[in-house]
């Protein structure tokens, strides 16, 4: 169950198809994101696939008959018909045609109509129809999906047609749980399983073996856990994120002082990045100490080669030049990452940030917490929108607390310009069962902390890391065969399985964050097998537009004491 | 529909070298001038390589950087290989439509080529005696083609205009149909004939593919249906016949690339086995072989060099083509061609040699003396078999040291003998021709046969 793997499987078997001689790429926007994801265009030039061409922007009328046309597409409507359109009047020799998803068959046979020329060798649906990010982790790329806490009608097909290839491309034929009281969870759940029934013939996998339970897709709701998604990161794929922003694997980081040319724009792979699939989830501490080992053995090296007497010594270098070059290639782009993560880390305190984060999210000290975060909010060297972190952290912590001080702390950020309407979205925005989770938390769980302890961590201290995300602690739920039935129910009536599933998708509506990712790998680490998905990736920065746009249009209930500040946003 | 602003993201052009990211072609092949032009010139690079392994003074093994590199990135390899080794997953579903496909185009497609090979007979007719007067050639076309009654057609069936003394009515000289002036396309004689003859050789070198044409002094009047039919036609033809130098380059490229795949690999082999001390190869066959592979690097530089230098307009996605199969090229040249292991000093491949020789005799002697107690011990002086059985464990390296002087001695007809000779003689052969596969075959039955031989000359004894 690797998704990276899916991806680059059905990429391979289009390519082996078309067969040898060279080769053009025809793709949409979404494909030309989902193939970009599993294979770099270099990969493709090993694969005589030297060209590359979007389906749905502004074209030649080139003709190049000696190429082959790899045709991978979404199968909407628009792409039908430019699809149609070039069969019409082709411009390369043969055409080998992959719809990402289900196609009506009404499509196909308009399709036949325009091949005048004969051209089409290879019809197929091959469901490569979502992003993968790392193994274990993909995306669907929709940054905000609901709207007045229901779904957006778009959002949800995509969504559909999104899970539905995750499942074809693992062969899976799941059972359905969806979390129980969430509109949106239960719509998607009943959707994909109303698709799986309806394309039983797609579906007809070997059921498993008696007595194993069948795999299990759960589906939850972003608004369950709304703080995971706040939370300062400290895992190097996250703290990019969080800091940086990864876009289809790519960092910008043309806004660093003093960036050469060649990495003002840089990619991180999973796949093609030895240096970053090994530190993908390394923190933030293990991760300079790498770094710094790296950098000595490649200086003791040119200390070494530097001694050239000989014509030998100095051939030996040029032959080793290639190999170092390479090397210091990668690790020179994450040198930059790094140190552009460390200065911010500094520059905007993010320790304490994180300090009294983590504290509020796993501790109940209403008064010397807010005390700290009257405090910081007001400092000048937490930038405003880490103030509003907190705020928001508080406000969902402590809303029914006797004494909560959520509109002095509001206030407060109002004199610093700050995006007070946010606080009472939020507060719209998590679930009941959020709430009543967070009321419950009284104490420190000592149990948390302990598991949390990371052996030999250097550098940033487990103080940073006690949070623990919802979706882990369920999943250790699930996999230690615990009852969820009454908070998680099955979609259809399905006779419950005593052992736990042994292969789980959960998709996240309202989009997973890189620490349920870290939290995944971890146990996919003890042997599990369990992918993460989400409408997308967030970071602080893009769950807050999500937020926003999924309360547009919800009534006040919560936040009624609020509403000044949200007004006050409008006017 | 979703996914944000800009994303013509494509992973982009990853550089060989360095592994920075280009994103663009051009600024890869730029990046590949400004940052690597030491090692621009890929041929150079490898010449010198080689001249240096054939003397023999190079041997560092690069092998030993990357694993300092291993070894520093090591934290959290164990993990991942666990996340990934995993299984060995199957590529997921797929549904095929070609069948459903092809029965709904193939049918409309043999009806079409019906109505096609009609109209190229009338096409056909047209052209044979055609007169050079134009009122002869209107009689001539109205004669083969049955025109149809202009009084019955008001519109024009194409543009739905009606006609009247400005928009006069004109005839298809193919179908017979009504059109306008407007709606009429014109087909030259030249281009008929290369119609109706695919290997026809045209007067002039026509300049576009396109065959449409407005009104020039003789030509064919058509309408737009048997035009499209007509096109479709020949552009399958020429599709089918038309092969660019830049195709013919490619396969040529392409073959190199697939005959020295075998090459790299009995290289390797090669030098694995000189280590491993065995004499089936010798420096000079991995000499010989390197300079070889050294060959197909120049051919390989040489072919793409010649791709990129085709004529084609600037921007256009021939021009694109071009860059991207030579970059692919210096790819393929730098990561399996560069890369070899160097040649093994000669004076290394000896002492792995006579080492090997010295352990093989120790465990011979070692054999014998076992063999010997335990026939004194067990008094198996009846038995014949045993000591046998472990002496043939060593015959056919004794019998490689033996062997020349048997034969000398012998010098009869023996048909063994010759077999062995024969066999040598083919070593020799395939040895001048570089078929290192037939050499470890032929070196195989060699020693089978020098074993046999033995054999019976311990028998006679
Ligand atoms: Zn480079
Ligand atoms: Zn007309
Ligand atoms: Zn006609």
């Amino acid at each position: 169950m690797n998704v990276i793997k899916a991806i680059q499987l059905y990429i391979d078997k289009m390519i082996e198809e078309a067969g040898p001689g060279m080769k053009i790429l025809l793709m949409d926007r979404e494909t030309t994101s989902i193939i970009s994801m599993a294979h770099s265009q270099t990969d493709m030039l090993q694969k005589e696939v030297y060209l590359f061409e979007r389906i749905d922007s502004g074209r030649s009328n080139e003709r190049l008959k000696y190429l082959k046309c790899i045709v991978f597409i979404r199968p909407t409507r628009d792409n039908i018909i430019r699809l149609s359109n070039e069969l019409k009047s082709p411009k390369y020799g043969s055409y080998f045609i992959y719809f990402s998803n289900i196609i009506p068959r009404t499509e196909i046979k308009a399709l036949a109509e325009c091949d005048e020329s004969e051209s089409v060798r290879e019809v197929k649906e091959m469901y490569a129809d979502y992003l993968c990010i790392n193994s274990s982790l993909f995306s669907l790329n929709i940054p905000t999906c609901l709207h007045s806490l229901n779904w957006q009608q778009e959002a949800l097909e995509r969504t559909v047609s999104g899970i539905i290839g995750v499942l074809l491309s693992l062969k899976i034929r799941p059972t359905i749980r969806y979390k129980n009281g969430s509109q949106p969870a239960q719509n998607l759940a009943k959707r994909v399983f109303d698709t799986i029934n309806k394309e039983s013939s797609l579906f007809s996998f070997k059921p498993p073996e008696n007595g194993v339970p069948p795999p299990l897709l759960l589906i939850l709701d972003r608004r369950d856990d709304p703080i995971t998604a706040l939370l300062t990161q400290w895992t190097y794929q996250a703290m990019v994120h969080q800091l940086l922003t990864i876009k289809n694997n790519r960092v910008d980081l043309s806004n660093v002082v003093g960036v050469p040319n060649e990495l003002k724009e840089v990619v991180l792979s999973a796949e093609q990045d030895d240096f970053y699939s090994k530190n993908l989830f390394s923190n933030f501490g293990e991760i300079a100490v790498t770094i710094r080992d790296l950098i000595e053995s490649f200086q003791k090296r040119a200390k070494e080669q530097k001694k050239i007497e000989t014509i030998a010594d100095m051939k030996n270098f040029v032959e080793s030049y290639p190999q170092f070059k390479k090397m210091s290639g990668t690790v020179n782009k994450h040198l930059v990452v790094i140190s552009e993560l460390s200065m911010q880390i500094s520059k905007k305190s993010l320790l304490e940030m994180s300090e009294l984060e983590q504290d509020m999210a796993c501790r109940a000290d209403h008064s010397a917490q807010l005390q700290r975060v009257k405090k910081l909010i007001t400092e000048e060297r937490i930038s405003i929108e880490d103030a509003l972190r907190l705020i928001l952290i508080y406000a969902m912590r402590y809303e029914r607390h006797a004494n909560c001080g959520t509109v002095g702390l509001l206030n407060a950020l109002k004199a610093r310009n700050g995006r007070t309407h946010l606080v009472p979205k939020m507060l719209e925005y998590i679930s009941q069962s959020a709430r009543n989770e967070l009321f419950n938390t009284t104490k420190i769980d000592a149990v948390k902390l302990t598991r949390n302890l990371i052996k030999g961590l250097k550098g940033v201290e487990n103080v940073y890391t006690q949070h623990v995300c919802v979706l882990k602690d369920l999943l250790e739920e699930i996999l230690k065969g615990r009852s969820i039935d009454q908070q998680y129910p099955f979609i259809s009536s399905e006779v419950p399985y005593r052992r736990p599933p042994t292969e789980i998708i959960v998709f996240i509506i309202g989009g997973a964050t890189y620490e349920e990712a870290f939290a995944v790998h971890q146990l996919n680490q003890m042997g599990y097998r369990i992918i993460l998905g989400g409408t997308t990736i967030h970071n602080s920065e893009s769950f807050l537009e999500e937020v926003i746009t999924a309360t547009n249009g919800a009534p006040f209930k919560h936040s009624r004491s609020l509403q000044a500040f949200h007004n006050a946003s409008n006017a | 529909m979703f996914s944000d602003d800009n994303s013509d993201i494509m992973e982009g052009f990853i550089c060989p070298i360095c592994k920075s990211d280009q994103k663009k072609l051009e600024s890869l092949l730029q990046h590949f001038e400004d940052k690597h032009s030491e090692e621009k010139d890929l041929v150079q690079t490898f010449r010198d390589v080689f001249k240096i392994a054939k003397k023999k003074i190079l041997n560092l093994d690069e092998s030993q950087l990357s694993k300092t590199f291993d070894s520093t990135l090591k934290p959290n390899k164990s993990f991942n290989q666990l996340e990934f080794v995993e299984d060995n997953q199957d590529i997921g579903l797929v549904k095929d439509h070609i069948e459903y496909f092809t029965a709904i185009r193939n049918p409309r497609l043999e009806r079409f080529a019906t109505e096609t090979n009609k109209l190229i007979i009338r096409l056909n007719k047209l052209l044979t005696n055609r007169p050079q007067d134009p009122q002869q050639i209107k009689l001539h076309e109205q004669n083969l083609v049955p025109w149809i009654d202009g009084k019955l057609v008001k519109l024009c069936p194409s543009c739905a205009k009606s006609f009247f003394l400005t928009r006069r009515q004109h005839h298809c000289r193919i179908c017979g149909s009504v059109m306008c002036n407007e709606c009429s396309n014109f087909l030259s004689i030249d281009d008929s004939f290369s119609i109706i003859n695919p290997s026809y050789e045209k007067s002039k070198p026509n300049s576009s593919e396109e065959i449409i044409l407005k009104e020039p002094e003789d030509s064919i009047r058509l309408c737009s249906h048997c035009l499209h039919l007509l096109e479709n036609r020949k552009q399958m033809q020429d599709s089918r016949s038309v092969r660019p130098p830049i195709y013919n380059l490619y396969e040529k490229l392409e073959k190199i690339k697939k005959d020295v795949a075998p090459d790299l690999i009995m290289y390797e082999k090669i030098i694995t086995s000189l280590y491993d001390g065995n004499s089936v190869y010798t420096l000079a066959d991995a000499g010989a072989l390197r300079g070889k592979i050294g060959h197909s690097a120049e051919i390989l530089d040489d072919l793409s060099k010649k791709i990129l230098g085709q004529k084609c307009a600037k921007g256009s996605r021939e021009e694109a083509l071009q860059k991207s199969i030579r970059l692919a090229a210096i790819k393929f040249i730098k990561e399996n061609m560069l890369t070899l292991p160097p040649i093994p000093l000669e004076e290394e491949i000896k002492k792995i040699q006579q080492k090997r020789i010295t352990e093989f005799n120790q465990k011979i002697e070692r054999d014998r003396r076992l063999a010997q107690e335990a026939f004194e011990r067990y008094d198996l002086s009846g038995n014949a078999g045993f000591p046998a059985t472990s002496r043939t464990t060593g015959s056919a390296m004794t019998s490689v040291d033996n062997w020349s002087g048997y034969q000398q001695q012998t010098n009869t007809c023996d048909p063994l003998v010759e077999q062995i000779n024969i066999i040598k003689g083919y070593i020799k052969q395939a040895r001048d021709a570089m078929r290192f596969e037939e050499i470890a075959t032929l070196e195989q039955n060699l020693s089978e046969l020098q074993h046999e031989y033995w054999l019976r000359s311990q028998q006679k004894e």
